[in-house]
């Protein structure tokens, strides 16, 4: 804008009057060079509104209409990066009052509580936020994978998207010690000793005096052998600095990659299904013969914008902002009606004495609870790894191109996916109900060794019942994509149950309770 | 269209919470009152905002004198109020201390709920109005505290000999001035057990009653014999402010409580350690067998009337106490607590109790004997028995008295009885120094009246046929004392400790005498299923008893 | 969402468009959200101004000593106030420099700042220095012989002595 500035019409002597005039011109100058675009007048200047922009120029100035429909993504990637900024300006306000040292801490906590102005308010939503993230990062993955959106150029954002998933968890994780409560307390000693749970294994070989990864694990972690005020000063680095750090780094390569992808997959008959464009959307290059391609088209490799042109696109400004800012805000509207109804739990002070019975982890940790309730290696290392593992090679595996962009696409489609979410529960179900009835191996052969148990438990053989199903699906389907989605759907659903199980029918010493109504005591 | 929605839900959400933070939340409705119980110049200085006591030695940050206004540092007190009004006059400013050390509750809560404690997850609950003296316990250890009896008479003469008159003890009394209506005011007595008092008071006392011909100091006062004043100043070193507790503590020093519970180290094993029985937390307890309200208050009270039903398993038989006494003992039982604070912070009675080894309960036989051995040898010696356990037997029982000689009442206290539930007393298992013991036995004596027999024989004087004293020991002891002397109905006999004590004499006279008011007979006499025994056969069932010692 | 936007008149879509028009419902969301999260915001700026400071009691007792000369002070050991006996009672002077901060010194003649020079006269009066304002009394409450209460967070007016 400083084109804009007026000039003096003659040059004038008096160097005070300059002054003066530029005094004035202040407030006027000021906005131009802080705000490089004009009032949005036409599409030129809502371009540059996205691209003058640092916080909105990841954005691509025009979006297709595919990627604007509510049914394409539901917004759940908006709402899990609006909790994450929603935990962080709360988490950095929490930070003038918790103090990271045992017993302290605990203190800390209850004076956010009951007399820091909005604390109260304020660690709810940090707490609610916390969980509608992990909650938004996972439906986010399910869209991912259910619209196939993993598939090629994209495959590696699908990686950086499990990192994500990782860091969330970890983040949430970390979080869970610093009120040092009973809950903190005993949820991070298990979580420590799932860590170590690689002994499992070395003990039994009988390697452990020099090889032991899980004492190594567990050390790392704790910076002791028990949870004490080392282990809360690591979890509050990895929750205020390691982590979110890694967090912002693999969003910052996600949402460029979403970009250098080519925005969001879409079917390649996106534009004759969504019909006839809206009035806005102009054939952009027959009207401005003026407009060049820039230097992205000369060089060597992908740029798939290059050659489809921006026809079917809308501008980012309005269309994509506002939806984006009324995702924000009504993830911060769910956050803040849960934080008003329901406050963040706190419970007495952490007491190594006295466990807590039962020592629940938060809710997306009670399926590997329910796991590690028969063999701590296998569900807390193995089996997650498995998923991990099996999630990351997806993308790399099913190279088919049919039904990218399309809700359950690919072969078998909803109906595939309804049949193994359908199977996917009652094994899961089944063999959970099995276990809890029968007992396992330990309770028929009490001398089974530990090694049986760790390879032979309901969670491996849940495992391999759901791989053997998606592997039968890809035999009968004859694609890749239809093992995936059986496979996902089956490991959605043993998900589902598991929690469920370890959140509501788990009570003291992790017996079967068919509500906490019976549980004895108290 | 949703993001208008949302934002306004938002920004209602907001306002609300906004809201309540600033009008709704407990304290600011209870500022609300008060300012508008105060005079019109005191609302317009009144600044509604949170309030509390920081003392970091103790880790205090008490939040209480939010609401408690009447008891906040330069807030005007609302008489009769039952919030604003200001504390009872007390020897501690909760400036100083706070107010959670005494009373328990969550100071840095500001809602109501949470503040008394009465919230799941908060381990210390407020004390009970009614309890509040079990506070003291948090930090004090009063001495020396005589059982229920001895303390009754202190003050019963303390009441005879007119002295409230004059003196006020424990808010009655001191309506007369000695000197007349401007003169002398008599020292309030209700603290001088911990502040002290002129140990020569009588001699002054006496002095001035000799010296007055009128007025209180003549009609009043009249001299006090030596055992009543000794009596007087039991009493006085019991006034420490906290009458109730001492009163209960002197109901734990005479029901025997520390015959099987340990407090600070000193007591028996049979029953748990009560040291910090009273900060049982409420979350980790069962309320199932507990009528009323799931307080502790409730439970203790429930516990001391059936123990068993409302702690599954429990051996401890129900005391058969009356409502009263139950009261003082729940009292009690709150006041069993610690506060972990520094140790430069320790009033004296603590230091003197826990560092210089100085005992809760008085020293003499009577509250020695009340604080260890009346749950079991009962409250008067008459012996005990409890439904499901062996009958206790008669400490006070003439024909054992007379036996026993002190020497071994002494070795049987302090080491027990094995095979009994006799426990040993002595210094390293339940605690008791030997001058303690001495102290007990020299009582027993004194109480029962009963004096040792003149025994001129040495311990060992009996020759007999130890063959024909096992077939005698078949015929009529094995069934009350076990095949092999290992005890049933009747006491072991063939335990090394008990065998090394008894003398030939005990041993031939328990036989041949029989211990009245128990099963044992005395065999020197016929009785309808067998003849007597000839002292001959005596002595060999004493040789053949005398065969197991030192063989097991 | 109001994604509803004018219709633009087939012209050329690089010109700008004459006339601003948005719809009240957009307009009306934008502002919302607006009011919304300056709503939100006031409410994290009033966060870091903690409602209770965590300074500790100010209030303690203390046991002067016996040998305790008039004119000669006695600070009790962690306290920032020091404590006098004359003829006419107990008092004690605040040893807070008014200046910034710093604890005086008391010297035979009053009290002596160390960190910019001030220098108070033994009941508190500024003698040199840039300190604004005298040394203040605070309150003592006699409890038995040789004891007292002192609160340092009480001022009293200069020359309140109390007898013990």
């Amino acid at each position: 804008m400083s084109a804009g500035a007026p000039t003096p019409a003659h040059p004038h002597p008096d160097g005070l009057r300059t002054l003066l005039a530029n005094l004035l011109a202040l407030p006027r100058r000021f906005r131009g060079s802080a705000f490089r675009s004009g009032p949005l007048r036409g599409d030129r200047s809502r371009s540059s509104f996205i691209f003058g922009n640092v916080f909105l120029h990841l954005h691509a100035a025009r979006v297709h209409r595919w990627s604007l429909r509510w049914a394409t993504t539901w917004g759940l990637g908006i709402m899990a990066l609006s909790a994450f900024l929603i935990t962080l300006l709360t988490g950095v306000l929490l930070m003038f009052y918790y103090k990271p040292y045992p017993e302290v801490a605990y203190e800390s906590i209850k004076n956010i509580h009951f007399v820091v102005p909005t604390g109260r308010l304020m660690r709810n939503i940090h707490r609610w936020a916390a969980h509608v993230m992990v909650i938004a990062v996972l439906a986010h993955m399910a869209r991912v994978f259910f619209t196939a959106a993993y598939r090629r150029p994209r495959e590696f954002n699908w990686l950086v998207g499990i990192g994500l998933l990782v860091t969330t968890l970890g983040l949430s994780f970390s979080g869970y010690l610093l009120p040092w409560d009973q809950l903190a307390y005993w949820a991070i000693t298990i979580g420590a000793n799932i860590a170590q749970s690689p002994r499992e294994i070395t003990d039994a070989l009988n390697v452990t005096a020099s090889f032991d990864p899980g004492g190594l694990q567990k050390v790392l972690l704790l910076g002791s052998d028990e949870v004490g005020e080392e282990a809360l000063i690591r979890f509050y680095l990895f929750h205020v600095m390691l982590l979110p750090l890694i967090l912002v780094a693999l969003l910052a390569v996600h949402f460029w990659r979403v970009r250098k992808d080519g925005g969001l997959a879409r079917p390649a008959d996106a534009d004759a299904r969504l019909g006839p464009p809206h009035p806005a959307t102009y054939p952009v290059f027959t009207e401005a013969p003026q407009k060049t391609y820039h230097l992205a088209a000369v060089v060597r490799g992908q740029t798939p914008a290059v050659g489809r042109g921006p026809e079917g696109t809308l501008p980012a400004m309005p269309h994509l902002l506002y939806g984006e800012l009324a995702l924000f805000m009504l993830t911060t509207g769910i956050c803040l009606v849960l934080s008003v109804l329901l406050n963040a739990p706190l419970k007495e002070l952490a007491n190594p004495a006295v466990p807590e019975n039962p020592a629940k982890a938060p809710w997306y940790f009670l399926g590997l609870q329910e796991l590690v309730a028969h063999s701590a290696f296998m569900g807390g290392i193995g089996i997650p790894m498995i998923v991990l593992v099996g999630l990351g090679l997806i993308p790399y595996l099913d190279r088919e191109e049919q039904g990218t962009g399309e809700w359950f696409g690919g072969p078998g489609g909803g109906s595939l996916v309804a049949q193994a979410a359908i199977f996917g529960l009652l094994t899961a179900v089944g063999i959970e109900a099995f276990a809890i009835h029968f007992g396992w191996l330990r309770q028929w052969w009490p001398g089974v060794p530990q090694l049986v148990i760790t390879a032979v438990n309901p969670g491996t053989v849940l495992t391999v019942v759901y791989a053997a199903y998606s592997l039968w699906l890809v035999r009968r389907f004859n694609s890749t994509r239809a093992g995936a989605l059986g496979l996902f759907t089956c490991f959605l659903a043993g998900f589902v149950v598991l929690t469920v199980i370890g959140t509501y029918f788990r009570g003291p010493n992790w017996e079967f309770y068919w509500s906490p109504a019976q549980w004895p005591g108290h | 269209m949703l993001l208008l929605l949302s934002s306004l839900v938002t920004l209602a959400v907001l306002g609300w919470a906004a809201f309540h933070e600033n009008v709704l939340r407990d304290w600011r409705e209870v500022q609300r009152e008060y300012a508008a119980k105060l005079p019109a110049e005191g609302r317009a200085a009144f600044n509604p905002q949170l309030r509390q006591i920081v003392v970091p030695a103790l880790k205090a940050t008490d939040r209480c004198i939010t609401c408690h206004l009447g008891m906040a540092p330069g807030e005007h007190a609302i008489a009769g109020h039952p919030l604003f009004a200001a504390h009872p006059p007390i020897p501690h400013d909760a400036a100083e201390m706070g107010c959670v050390i005494c009373h328990g509750g969550q100071g840095l809560a500001t809602d109501t709920a949470d503040a008394h404690g009465t919230v799941p997850h908060w381990p210390a609950p407020m004390l009970p109005r009614a309890d509040s003296q079990a506070g003291c316990g948090s930090c004090h250890t009063h001495l020396k505290v005589p059982n229920l009896a001895t303390l009754r008479q202190g003050q019963a003469v303390l009441e005879r000999h007119d002295c409230l008159a004059c003196h006020a003890v424990d808010g009655r009394g001191g309506t007369i001035r000695p000197g007349g209506a401007a003169g002398l005011i008599a020292p309030d007595l209700s603290l001088v057990g911990a502040r002290g008092y002129q140990r020569d008071w009588y001699d002054t006392h006496l002095a001035a009653h000799a010296a007055a011909t009128a007025g209180p100091w003549s009609t009043s006062f009249r001299p006090i014999p030596t055992e009543e004043r000794a009596s007087l100043a039991t009493f006085l070193d019991s006034r420490v402010g906290a009458p109730k507790l001492v009163e209960g503590k002197a109901l734990f020093h005479s029901l025997g409580c520390r015959g099987c519970h340990k407090v600070a180290g000193v007591g028996g094993d049979d029953g748990p350690e009560l040291t910090i029985a009273g900060q049982r937390d409420p979350g980790q307890t069962s309320f199932a067998a507990v009528p009323g309200k799931p307080t502790l208050a409730n439970w203790f009270a429930e516990h001391f009337r059936n123990p068993s039903a409302v702690v599954g398993g429990s051996q401890m038989p129900a005391m058969g106490l009356s409502e009263d006494e139950i009261d003082a003992l729940v009292l009690f039982t709150f006041s069993l607590r610690r506060s972990p604070f520094p140790e430069a912070y320790w009033p004296n009675d603590r230091i003197r109790s826990e560092r210089f080894g100085e005992r809760e309960f008085a020293t003499d036989g009577a509250t020695l004997y009340g604080t260890f051995c009346a749950a079991c040898h009962g409250r008067s010696g008459e012996g005990m028995r409890y439904p499901g356990m062996m009958p206790f037997p008669a400490i006070t029982n003439p024909d054992f008295l007379a036996l026993a000689s002190d020497e071994f009442l002494t070795a049987t206290i302090a080491r027990g009885r094995p095979g009994r539930r006799m426990p040993a007393w002595g210094a390293s298992e339940g605690g008791l120094h030997a001058s303690e013991i001495a102290t007990l036995v020299s009582w027993l004596r004194e109480w029962s009246g009963v004096q040792a027999e003149e025994d001129p024989k040495p311990p060992r004087w009996v020759r007999g046929d130890a063959a024909e004293g096992e077939r005698l020991y078949r015929a009529a002891c094995s069934g009350c004392h076990g095949a092999r002397g290992e005890g049933g109905e009747g006491p072991a006999l063939a335990v090394p400790a008990f065998l090394k004590l008894a003398t030939d004499t005990y041993l031939t006279e328990s036989i041949a005498r029989g211990r009245r008011g128990t099963t044992m007979e005395g065999f020197s006499r016929p009785s309808t299923t067998r003849r007597a025994l000839a002292p001959d056969e005596v002595f060999s069932l004493v040789a053949y008893i005398r065969t197991w010692e030192g063989t097991r | 969402m109001s994604t509803a936007h004018p219709p633009i008149s087939p012209r050329s879509r690089l010109e700008p468009e004459p006339v601003a028009r948005r719809d009240f419902l957009g307009l009306a969301a934008l502002w919302s959200a607006a009011a919304a999260l300056g709503f939100a915001a006031l409410g994290a700026l009033r966060l870091p101004k903690a409602a209770v400071l965590p300074s500790p009691s100010k209030k303690f007792r203390v046991q002067l000593p016996e040998s305790l000369a008039p004119g000669e002070a006695f600070v009790p050991p962690g306290r920032s106030v020091a404590l006098f006996r004359d003829g006419e009672g107990i008092f004690a002077v605040s040893t807070v420099c008014t200046h910034l901060g710093c604890i005086v010194k008391p010297t035979p003649e009053g009290f002596d700042c160390p960190c910019h020079g001030s220098r108070f006269s033994a009941d508190g009066a500024v003698m040199r220095g840039p300190a604004p304002a005298a040394l203040p009394w605070v309150a003592v409450t006699p409890v038995s012989a040789g004891v007292v209460i002192v609160d340092e967070a009480a001022t009293v007016p200069p020359g309140t002595k109390v007898q013990a």
